[in-house]
Parts: C-alpha cells; sequence; structure tokens
C-alpha cells in the first residue's frame, strides 16, 4: 500500500515533469505538469477512458483505480506524486471475452443502468474483496459507500458483489488482462499534453471584483440564506465611543482582519477585498459594499463578492449596539448567500468560531471606541482563525465589512498578504 | 474543478522539507484527501506544494513504552490493518468511520490531525486519550498535547513553516475500557456528531468523552463523576442500567456540548438529540469494556 516514491528537486508550475509508473503492467512516462491529476493523465494521455471523472473532488468514487494494490481516488491523486507506482484500472479487470467475475455478477444481477459509477464500483468491490474475501452481506452497504449511484439504488449492486464474495471466499481471481502487451495509449494516442498554462486564470484579475463595481444596487436573493449568523457581545466602551467607530468607516475597516478598502465609489458605495484563510483554505475576494443604513447605534451594509477561484457571496450584515451595564451590548447579524465552491465546501462551521471571530471583531471594536488604535489580529495561525475563522462561510460578511471599510478609500493596516 | 498551478517538490528529508516551507505560501502535502478538495475547488492556490511522501523515517509505526507512534506519512488504511494498532483500541474503532476506504488507503493519520476538521474522527481520538504530536520546524522538533494543539476548526498549534512528524497514541491499560460512535448521513461522510470514550476502572473511576461534528474542535469533558454516580451497585452494575441512568441526563450533557449552529444537514436541535444518544450508549459500552478488561486480566 505504501510504496515509497524517489525524492524530486523542485519543479515550477510550468514544468512538464515526466513521471515512470506501471499501468495494468505496462509501463507509462507521461510528461504532466505538477497540478495534473492521475484521472486526467489515464484518460486525456494514455487513453483508458473506462476510469470515469465525476465530481473531481473526491466525493463520487467514480475515478476509483486501484494504487500499488489499494483503491484511491484517481481525482486525489498528482499524477507526478507516483514515481514508481502500480496502478490498475478498470480495464484491466478482464477481457471481451473472458469477463472478470465482477463484471459477470454486475451483468447478471443488472448491477448497472447507466453505467457512468460502474467502473468505480467494480475496482472498489476488487479492493474490498482481495482484501477482505470474508466480507458479510450486512457489512457490504458500508464498505461500498465509498462509490455513489444514483440509477440502481444499490440493491443489484450489493447482491452482485455479495454473489462474488460467497463464490470466492478463498480469495478473488487478480486482474485478468493485465500484461497483455497491448499499448496504453487508446482514443488519445496524440493526445493534449496537459498544458502548463492555466487556463482558467490563475494569476488574480486585479480588476474590479469581476464587473460588481458596475452593480448599481446589491439586491439580495429572496431564497433562504445559507448562512445566518447572530452574535452578542457586551464591550466596555461608551455609546459615544461606539457612535464614533460607527460613523468612520475606515476606522471601523481597520478592526476587520484581513479587510482592506480600496476605492470610494461614491454615495456609500465602496469596493474592497478581504482575505480569508482556514487551515488550508484561502479565499480573497473582491467586491463591493453598500452602506443602506448608518446611524449613532446600528450600522446595515448590503455587500457582494467574488473569489477568484470561482465562488460568490452577498450578505447583509448588521451591526448594532445598546447600553447596557458594562457600557454597550453589540450584536452582529448576518444573513449570507454563497454560491460557488464555497457553497458546496460549506458543511457548518461551528458557531462557535463565529462568536470567537465576531469576539475577536468586537473586541477591536471596542478597542476603537475607546480611542485606541485597534489591534486586528494579523493573519498566520490563531490569529488568522479568528480573523479568518468563519471562512467560507463569511466571506461575504468580510466582503461586506471590507468594503465598507472601504468608505474613504484609505488603506487598512492588514496588507492583502497575496 | 482543476487545481490551479503550483510548484512541486519532493524532499527526502526532514531539514529539506522544513527549508522549502520557509517559501511563501509553501504547503505540506501527506495523502492530500482533504488538501486536493480544496485546491480542485479552488478555495487555496498555493505557490508550491511539499510532498513530503519521500522523507526518511515518517512512514514509521513504532511502538514504545507508553504510546504507538504513527508517522507523518502512515496511511490510515496502514494502522487500520497493522496488528500491532491494536494497542489502541480506540483509534482501531474509529478508524473504519474516517472517510471512505478509498480515501484511508491515501489518507494520513498525522494528516487527518493537522487538518483538525471539526467534524472529524482523529482529533477526538487523540484528544480523548490525550495524546501528543510531534511538530518539527527550523529550530528542532516539539511535542504538543492534544489539548494545546487543536486550537479551533481548522486550526492548530502548527505554525506555516513547521510540519506535523509524528502523532503518540498513548497504549490502553488494564483496567480502561473504550467506546466510539457517530452519526453520519452516509457512512464515511463527516458525522454530524459523534463522540469517543476512555473509562479507567483500574483505581478510581475515570471517564473522559471527546465529542466531534458538535463545535470548532473535540470538546473534551471529565464525565468520571457522572459514571460513578450511576454505578449503583459498583463493578457489578450492568451496561444496561449505566446506559439508561446516562440518558436520563444525557439531554443536559449534549446541551451543554454542542455549540454548532444549524446548516443543511441537521439543527442545533437535532445535534443534541443525536449527542446525547451517542453518549449514554458509548459511556455504558466503555464502561462495560472496562470491566471486561479489569476481570479478564485478573
Amino acid at each position: 500500500m505504501t510504496n515509497v516514491v524517489p525524492a524530486l528537486a523542485r519543479v515550477e508550475s510550468h514544468d512538464l515533469i515526466e513521471v515512470g509508473f506501471t499501468v495494468n503492467g505496462t509501463p507509462a512516462q507521461p510528461r504532466v505538469a505538477a497540478r495534473v491529476t492521475l484521472s486526467d493523465v489515464l484518460r486525456d494521455q494514455l487513453g483508458l477512458t473506462g476510469t470515469h471523472v465525476g465530481c473531481e473532488h473526491g466525493v463520487c468514487g467514480m475515478c476509483t483505480v486501484l494504487l500499488d494494490g489499494a483503491a484511491v481516488r484517481a481525482c486525489l491523486v498528482f499524477a507526478v506524486q507516483l514515481q514508481g507506482s502500480e496502478i490498475t484500472t478498470v480495464e484491466a479487470l478482464g477481457r471481451p471475452d473472458q469477463l472478470h467475475p465482477l463484471q459477470e455478477a454486475f451483468s447478471r444481477h443488472h448491477g448497472l443502468q447507466c453505467g457512468f459509477c460502474t467502473p468505480g464500483f467494480l475496482m472498489s468491490a476488487f479492493d474490498l474483496l482481495s482484501h477482505r474475501p470474508d466480507v458479510t452481506r450486512a457489512e457490504l452497504p458500508n464498505e461500498l459507500s465509498g462509490v455513489l449511484c444514483r440509477c440502481t439504488g444499490y440493491r443489484n449492486i450489493i447482491d452482485a458483489v455479495d454473489d462474488v464474495a460467497c463464490a470466492y471466499r478463498e480469495g478473488l481471481p487478480g486482474p485478468g488482462n493485465c500484461n497483455s502487451g497491448r499499448s496504453l495509449v487508446g482514443r488519445n494516442a496524440a493526445g493534449p499534453v496537459s498544458t502548463p498554462q492555466d487556463p482558467v486564470g490563475n494569476q488574480e484579475t486585479d480588476a474590479d471584483g469581476g464587473g460588481l463595481h458596475t452593480i448599481d444596487a446589491i439586491r439580495l436573493p429572496t431564497s433562504e440564506p445559507t448562512v445566518t449568523i447572530t452574535v452578542d457581545r457586551q464591550i466596555g466602551a461608551t455609546m459615544d465611543g461606539v457612535a464614533r467607530v460607527f460613523s468612520d468607516v475606515q476606522l471601523m475597516a481597520r478592526c476587520l482582519p484581513g479587510a482592506q478598502l480600496t476605492d470610494d465609489l461614491g454615495g456609500g458605495r465602496y469596493a474592497g477585498r478581504a482575505t480569508i484563510g482556514l487551515g488550508p483554505v484561502k479565499l480573497s475576494f473582491r467586491g463591493v459594499a453598500q452602506i443602506v443604513d448608518q446611524q449613532r447605534d446600528r450600522i446595515t451594509i448590503l455587500a457582494q463578492g467574488r473569489d477568484a477561484g470561482g465562488s460568490g457571496a452577498q450578505a447583509q450584515f448588521s451591526l448594532a449596539a445598546e447600553p447596557s451595564a458594562e457600557g454597550a451590548r453589540l450584536t452582529a447579524d448576518a444573513q449570507m448567500f454563497l454560491t460557488g465552491r464555497i457553497a458546496g465546501f460549506g458543511r457548518s462551521l461551528a458557531g462557535d468560531v463565529s462568536r470567537r471571530m465576531f469576539a475577536d471583531f468586537a473586541a477591536a471594536i471596542e478597542q476603537a471606541a475607546r480611542g485606541e488604535e485597534p489591534v486586528a489580529a494579523e493573519p498566520p495561525s490563531a490569529a488568522r482563525l479568528l480573523t479568518a475563522a468563519l471562512a467560507s462561510r463569511m466571506s461575504a460578511w468580510w466582503a461586506a465589512a471590507r468594503s465598507r471599510i472601504a468608505r474613504r478609500g484609505a488603506g487598512v493596516q492588514n496588507s492583502d498578504d497575496r | 474543478m482543476k487545481a490551479a498551478a503550483f510548484a512541486y517538490c519532493r524532499p527526502a528529508t526532514v531539514e529539506d522539507t522544513v527549508a522549502e516551507l520557509q517559501r511563501e505560501e509553501a504547503k505540506v502535502i501527506a495523502g492530500g484527501q482533504s488538501l486536493v478538495p480544496v485546491l480542485a475547488m479552488r478555495l487555496a492556490r498555493p505557490r508550491t506544494l511539499v510532498d513530503i511522501n519521500s522523507v526518511a523515517g515518517l512512514g514509521r509505526l513504532d511502538l514504545d513504552d507508553d504510546a504507538l507512534r504513527i508517522g507523518a506519512t502512515v496511511r490510515q488504511r496502514c494502522v487500520e490493518l497493522d496488528a500491532r494498532a491494536g494497542v489502541v483500541p480506540l483509534l482501531r474503532l474509529a478508524l473504519p468511520s474516517v472517510g471512505h476506504r478509498e480515501l484511508r488507503s491515501r489518507g494520513t493519520v498525522c494528516g487527518s490531525l493537522a487538518h483538525d476538521d471539526p467534524a472529524a474522527e482523529l482529533p477526538s481520538v487523540l484528544a480523548c486519550l490525550g495524546g501528543s504530536v510531534e511538530i518539527t520546524g527550523p529550530t528542532g522538533f516539539r511535542r504538543v498535547t492534544a489539548d494545546q494543539f487543536f486550537l479551533a476548526a481548522m486550526t492548530t498549534a502548527t505554525q506555516p513553516h513547521e510540519l506535523v512528524t509524528a502523532a503518540f497514541f498513548p497504549i490502553a491499560r488494564r483496567g480502561e475500557g473504550f467506546g466510539f460512535g457517530e452519526f453520519a448521513r452516509r457512512h464515511g461522510d463527516f458525522a454530524l456528531a459523534g463522540v469517543c470514550v476512555k473509562v479507567s476502572m483500574a483505581q478510581a473511576i475515570v471517564a473522559t468523552i471527546a465529542c466531534f461534528g458538535v463545535a470548532d474542535g473535540p470538546v473534551v469533558r471529565d464525565v468520571s463523576g457522572l459514571l460513578e454516580s450511576m454505578l449503583t451497585d459498583g463493578p457489578d452494575t450492568t451496561e444496561d442500567t449505566v446506559r439508561d441512568g446516562i440518558s436520563a441526563v444525557a439531554g443536559d450533557l449534549a446541551y451543554d456540548i454542542v455549540d454548532t449552529d444549524g446548516d443543511v444537514h441537521a439543527s442545533r436541535e437535532y445535534r443534541r438529540t443525536l449527542l446525547s444518544v451517542l453518549l449514554s450508549r458509548e459511556i455504558a459500552r466503555a464502561y462495560h469494556d472496562a470491566v471486561r478488561s479489569m476481570r479478564e486480566v485478573s
């Protein structure tokens, strides 16, 4: 399962690297950029289109292949990582005149309808039965849960796999179509080498927040928000102090870590950006915010932003203060509508995180309200967390805050770290 | 859904890895089962990926007197299949629920800890057992206990220029028992709620729970007093009695622990209900396991 690959000196993103590995018993030396996945190499360079590609981010299981004898998702492995490895794809399982028992069983039990998931199921089942020939029928639904099927309702698939499991308790026959000497290259003999350039534009367009500047008015969708957050916090500052912060967009901006105002568009509209970092996730949103209500004790902003990676966010963000025994009570309400990848990525991030993040923001406002220079947390590590904590969810929030911050078009202490 | 372009290197030593991590926006990749989806969705676009799969020594699984030491590139599935890992029963209970088999073939134990997803199983396993993590950086390595390591969602004590080189899971002792349970929409998905339990009957009764999927990281609680109050017949109390007793109060405990807001999969209230069921079930199971462990050896 663990093949130790040799070390490799640094290669730049535009370099092509020759990688040597074995596919279905035949050596292959594709030349790839570092970012190219195994699934793309199999299909685009080696012509092995039996490996299907569904979601391309590890959820659906269509691209399941064997890597050094164990099932993996080919879309979650970069080809460059596989020097010296042994890869087995669905093409190796059987020959047209002599199918593998699993293939026969899928046929017999009608374990497929459209067939898109079948290569994934075959390879997942092959891996399962080769490692656990004693697997029981009751265990199959869980054991096969790594591949999705949208046609069959799974029952026939489980019947098929159970049938083979029962027939081969002593061990599953190996792939019947390895080392057949045939050329690996199928359809795309002269197929495209993965281009080193990034057609999607890895470089960030510094332009205008994706044309957002031209939006007259931000309109939020009428659907349910993707995320709703309500948090409050007591702060030790006077209402006058808070009013001073609420009236000074630049100052508020400095309270929001990772945010930067880039332009005052007039009419209470601002352009800006915000960087969000949470673990490996790093988003840089550009957008526009519009202050729709600004009072001594309350400020409401609509915001709309977009990340270069295609994630979008719209939000309404309200911050209100009321007198309390300790000074003031700050309440924040955010309704966010997310689209694109962040929406797909976003499982519930703990509410606690949002509260922590707000606590950080509120602490900065508290400082500002006392007339001190706010210390907004600067990215690295824990600080970044607090700042950015809400990550995906909060992107809209940031967009809002940041853009608002942009009000007077002044710089903010946090520099974009790009 | 293709990752943005990145430079790539695969150093042979930890020193070289640390040196590469000094570069701007460099990111470690081991199994990549959490990172590659993030790259594919372009939620991150690091300039350089530093692949640690060629680093000598990181693929080792070792037993010392107190702990199972799992190196940074040891796959989850290797631990699942390696008989030596039997000394940490809680790890063995949890691993089958970590993603799918196809993800565990490639995903690493240390990677899961370093990623620190709030709904992930392994951080709670480490936290429940009071294990630790070895972090290596430019000035050498340091050992950080679980309670100091997991700071918040997807945020650990690891600095950008450091990497996790190993994790230490304490070996189970006589009189200790374990429980593990989670609810997920589909087996292998991130849990809506889950719990790890460790009970020791060796001397004083000690019971620890670590919950996941319900806050921004593992929530560890000492429930020794709660368990002790259920043992009306001392060590002869049945598992059923303990479970029923705890289920009467588990709702309050869950109310206190569940901190996550609702999402499309489950409301906060539903997560509390799930957690309260898991708590009564798994604390009782761990208690039973501990009693069995006591009797087995004596």
